[in-house]
């Protein structure tokens, strides 16, 4: 008798989930099939915190301003996984009308077929200002040709260095004009094995956390990843194999902090275990207010190039009623005036250039110390990374030959020739 | 109208047509009560399983349509060192997870089968890391092995013994998965043995103290061959949880260091949601069900010789 119990309990559960999952559905029906010139939308976020409210109140700005265009912010969890979410939502064939999605997607995002082109809407409209963005930015929205983002976020690389432990080793505090040596000769003062001090800190985790900063020291030496034409590695170079070795040298006297991947630096740092990072704007909340820091640009070998990990907001096909709605957002909110509006509730970077000539830039700048050395920094991201489909293939084949290095495993070397082997291959192979 | 029928079925003996077999039969009954759950089983179970077997004959990275491609798939799996390599770390972890994980359940259980002061705290002890979420045991375990400021370390430095980089050490992250996994799946090994020491009949036990049988003596003759059943049931879910193995290194190392821990479930991860090959991943998917699918009848038929049912 308890097990029929049971049965039916368990049949009155799948019925009322059937209900509400129709339920939920038919509001998403009627917004498509409106017609009247009133267009509802959805977009799809991962923010939470001061970043949840701020997409809160910048969408009801926009839907008091906008009376045919209704948008709805919906929250999908972590970022993390997003992509999994709106390739359900794909094939379900209720796609949202806009998904903030990682840029290292991008490449295969652009082989859906649903993804919506953006290039002859900017085209068409100056107005859009498509070069204020970032290079940066736009170059990951950039997949052959067609435009399958606008820019959403923008970070880069910083120098961020502890003052007291400066101070207690007797070195003057990293300025602009630092070089590579400056920076190794700094790292290896600062560290202290008796006292648990590190120079510097690494992500050990081989994963793009790993490679990218490998990057950044790759173009400041004067390399680059792959070839001009994308077919052959580059990075096994004289440039690759100066940024090898500096990670060797540094690694070989402990003055690297490897962080395992799970995000333990910040506490590292704050805990005054640490004197360098090469960070971003996303730390800055996690690290005020413990050690007296100063924020400064990358050192030079042969330049300060940066790097950036941007970020897009994707449209996706639902009509062209709901796709030139999403555009006009779109517009809208990565427009200059309300982008300064983001970045001083958020405390992320502008994504376009010409926010710095606002009159609110500096009440922004202000609100967050160290904010300001970031944003210039953008102007040394001058190259990206390949948006392309096997990007992530290299990427794993490059986090295990940094990670041999920096474990002691490989000689720079023998771990670079390895690597570009292996992308050769990646290459070459047929997709 | 009853009498009238009752006559009618003693001289009718035409078949009553399918349709009135199907309503009469208990079957019907039998399969309504199911349904909810075949229901369920068979949208969020086989379904996908059949979908993913076609899947692994195609090129396709979920975001366009794919196509297929025959069994280029598990062409390429046979030639690629890097599943070799998986399919090795996998067997390491299971060959030492399963017998340490059942032997230590079996110590467990037997000493926890007692009358004794607080013996439901020290059962409640053993059980809380199986409910413990993976993701806390997980990072509980970083902070405990940190190479630098981690709690193990900071023990064997008192102790006045060398340090260790654990999960950072590829030499050694594989074998700091298996300690960290035995905690956490012990409880459930223990409750299936207590359960089932509490199942022999005390008449047995008393037989062999009588008979004068040590203690020794007793378990090896009586109490072991009576958990027969029990242990049979353990190798075999252990085993396939160990070739299973995803979420602890998920978790902790990422497959790391220097592809250390990437088990096989890692790998088809890897190469479905970080490289965009479902299709490849499918496919080390259906190699890895086959292969679990032989160690399980094989595990069976081994076991159908040796373990005695005694109800």
């Amino acid at each position: 008798m308890k097990r029929i119990c049971l049965l039916i309990v368990t049949g009155a559960l799948i019925v009322s989930g059937c209900g509400g999952s129709s339920s939920t559905s038919s509001p998403a029906t009627t917004s498509s099939a409106s017609s009247g010139g009133h267009v509802n939308i959805t977009l799809w976020h991962g923010y939470t915190d001061v970043e949840g409210t701020a997409i809160k109140a910048l969408t009801k700005q926009f839907n008091a301003t906008h009376p045919n265009i209704t948008v709805t912010p919906q929250f999908y969890g972590n970022s993390d996984y997003a992509l999994q979410k709106v390739l359900a939502a794909i094939a379900g064939g209720k796609p949202p009308d806009i998904s903030y999605l990682y840029g290292s997607w991008a490449a295969n995002i652009a082989t859906n077929p649903t993804t919506v082109n953006l290039a002859p809407y900017i085209q068409k409209d100056p107005s859009w200002n498509w070069n204020d963005f970032w290079l940066a930015a736009r170059n990951v929205t950039t997949v052959k040709g067609k435009i399958i983002g606008v820019p959403a976020l923008i970070d880069n690389l910083a120098l961020v260095y502890n003052k007291k432990l400066f101070a207690q080793a007797g070195i003057p505090l990293p300025t602009p004009n630092w070089t590579w040596t400056d920076f190794e000769n700094a790292a290896l003062k600062l560290t202290d094995p008796s006292k648990k001090q590190f120079g510097w800190a690494y992500v050990n985790d081989a994963s793009e956390d790993t490679v990218w900063r490998f990057w950044a020291m790759l173009w400041q030496a004067g390399g680059s990843i792959l070839s001009p034409d994308g077919k052959q590695a580059a990075f096994d170079s004289a440039a690759g194999l100066k940024a090898m070795t500096l990670l060797q040298t540094l690694a070989k006297h402990n003055a690297i902090y490897l962080d395992d991947g799970s995000d333990v630096y910040p506490g590292v740092f704050n805990s005054g275990h640490i004197g360098m990072l090469w960070t971003g704007p996303w730390d800055l909340s996690q690290i005020t207010g413990h050690q007296p820091y100063g924020v400064t640009i990358l050192p030079a070998d042969k330049n300060h190039q940066t790097i950036s990990g941007p970020d897009n907001w994707v449209v996706f096909n639902n009509g062209s009623a709901r796709v030139n709605a999403a555009v006009t957002f779109l517009k809208w909110f990565t427009s200059p005036a309300i982008d300064l509006e983001w970045a001083t509730m958020t405390g992320d970077l502008p994504l376009r250039a010409s926010v710095s000539k606002l009159p609110g830039y500096n009440a922004f700048v202000q609100k967050y110390p160290g904010i300001g050395e970031w944003a210039a920094n953008l102007a040394n991201a001058t190259q990206s990374r390949p948006v392309t489909t096997t990007y992530p293939k290299i990427s794993t084949v490059v986090g295990q030959a940094v990670q041999s290095v920096l474990l002691g495993k490989a000689d720079p070397q023998q771990a670079l020739s390895q690597a570009a082997q292996q992308v050769n291959g990646i290459l070459s192979a047929p997709s | 109208m009853t009498a009238r029928a009752e006559v009618t079925r003693g001289v009718d003996y035409r078949r009553p047509s399918l349709w009135q077999r199907i309503i009469a039969s208990e079957h019907l009954a039998g399969w309504a009560f199911v349904a909810p759950a075949v229901i369920l089983i068979a949208v969020f179970a086989l379904i996908p399983i059949g979908w993913s077997l076609l899947l692994s004959f195609q090129a396709n990275n979920l975001l366009a349509p794919g196509h297929y491609i025959g069994l280029a798939n598990y062409r390429a799996l046979s030639k690629d060192p890097q599943f070799r390599a998986a399919i090795g770390h996998t067997i390491v972890y299971t060959v030492i997870f399963v017998p340490v994980s059942v032997l230590a359940a079996l110590g467990l259980a037997v000493a926890l089968n007692r009358k004794l002061r607080g013996i439901r705290f020290y059962r409640l002890a053993v059980f809380i890391p199986l409910v413990t979420s993976t993701v806390a045991t997980g990072i509980v375990f970083l902070w405990l092995l940190d190479p630098t400021f981690g709690l193990v370390n900071y023990a064997l430095h008192a102790l006045g013994l060398p340090q260790q980089g654990f999960l950072q050490d590829p030499n050694q992250a594989l074998y700091c998965i298996v300690v960290m996994t035995v905690w956490g799946w012990l409880g459930f090994d223990v409750i299936v043995y207590l359960a089932a020491l509490q199942g022999i009949p005390q008449d047995l036990l008393e037989a062999s103290e009588i008979d004068g049988a040590s203690k020794w003596a007793t378990f090896r003759s009586v109490v072991l061959p009576l958990l027969g059943p029990a242990t049979l049931f353990l190798v075999v879910w252990s085993t396939i949880n160990a070739l299973q193995l995803f979420d602890e290194i998920y978790v902790t190392t990422h497959g790391g260091p220097l592809g250390a821990t990437t088990v096989i479930v890692y790998y088809l991860y890897q190469q479905a949601f970080q490289f965009f090959n479902a299709g490849y991943g499918a496919a080390i998917a259906y190699v890895l069900f086959v292969g679990i699918l032989i160690i399980t009848l094989f595990q069976l038929w081994v076991g159908r010789k040796r373990v005695y049912y005694v109800s």
